[in-house]
């Protein structure tokens, strides 16, 4: 046992707290709470033994667990009743279209998307872009895209444990979706078509 | 002609339609009037390419890293770290109990 508690769990915090605490916040909504799970992680890590060895290993290990750590949140959460703001980000009307339902011209012009993910894949340019994205989105319709699209959770439980109704899911996840798409189109596709295209 | 138009979803309730058929299973008839509507309309098939693309891009992203997609700039607060610190140092841990 010559491994020592302090230097390691020391720099766990430099190297992994901003992560996870960014991992967290968007999935729980709160920097508070966001915090605490970090501490909490952390604190399973010290008890817990990580099998694979290496950085990437050990961010990957910390992330299993602060994803646990977010659903046993969820979970408490959903015995508790939770003022429901997610109306608030649904406005009553819908830019992008025309009196008549057609697309708005200006929204129509979202050109430049590829056919095939693979490009873009490892463009960091794009992933940055993204991100950027994904911060100007109201704070609950992002958690909930973050749930669903990276997390891959499913539909019914994102309800459950978010106590929404599957109406409200679904306009948060559209007025998401089409609000990353059309700043994808004006920030990235709109402006470097030419380096996408290959 | 016009008939048929009206039986179908305008563009905007098709980019919700859209939006819904990637998180459940839609009736059948709505996917009918789905697929006519995307059979007329270029901008409305423009948009089920890039909902498309979007997710199977965070797909493969989460498949290839390991930690997934970073989606905030965010950071932890000094006072965060500090507090985070203190309590790592005074936590008993299966570590160092020799």
């Amino acid at each position: 046992m010559d491994e020592v508690v302090g230097p390691d769990s020391r720099r766990w915090i430099d190297e992994h707290g901003d992560y996870l605490y960014r991992f967290a916040l968007v999935r729980v909504y709160d920097s508070n709470v966001a915090e605490d799970l970090v501490q909490d992680t952390f604190l399973a890590a010290l008890q817990g033994t990580r099998r694979e060895s290496g950085p990437t290993a050990e961010r990957r290990w910390m992330v299993g667990i602060i994803k646990h750590k977010i659903v046993d949140h969820f979970r408490r959460m959903a015995r508790e009743p939770l003022h429901d703001d997610s109306r608030s980000d649904v406005p009553a009307r819908d830019d992008d279209f025309l009196a008549d339902g057609h697309w708005k011209p200006g929204v129509r012009e979202s050109r430049g998307w590829p056919d095939n993910p693979d490009a873009l894949l490892e463009q960091r340019q794009f992933w940055s872009v993204l991100a950027c994205c994904l911060d100007k989105l109201p704070p609950r319709a992002a958690q909930v895209f973050t749930l669903r699209e990276i997390d891959e959770m499913d539909t019914e439980e994102i309800c459950r444990l978010l106590h929404l109704t599957q109406t409200n899911f679904g306009v948060m996840l559209h007025r998401a979706r089409k609000q990353l798409r059309n700043c994808l189109s004006t920030r990235y596709f709109g402006r470097t078509e030419e380096a996408v295209q290959s | 002609m016009i008939l048929v138009a009206r039986l179908l979803p305008t563009c905007q309730e098709m980019s919700k339609l859209l939006s819904d058929a990637l998180d459940r299973r839609l009736p059948w008839h709505i996917r009918t009037r789905m697929f006519v509507h995307l059979r007329m309309c270029v901008l409305c098939e423009q948009y089920r390419r890039q909902l498309a693309l979007l997710r199977r891009l965070l797909r493969l992203k989460n498949d290839s890293h390991s930690a997934g997609v970073q989606v905030s700039q965010a950071g932890l607060s000094d006072e965060a770290k500090e507090r985070i610190r203190r309590a790592l140092d005074s936590a008993p841990s299966s570590r160092n109990s020799f």
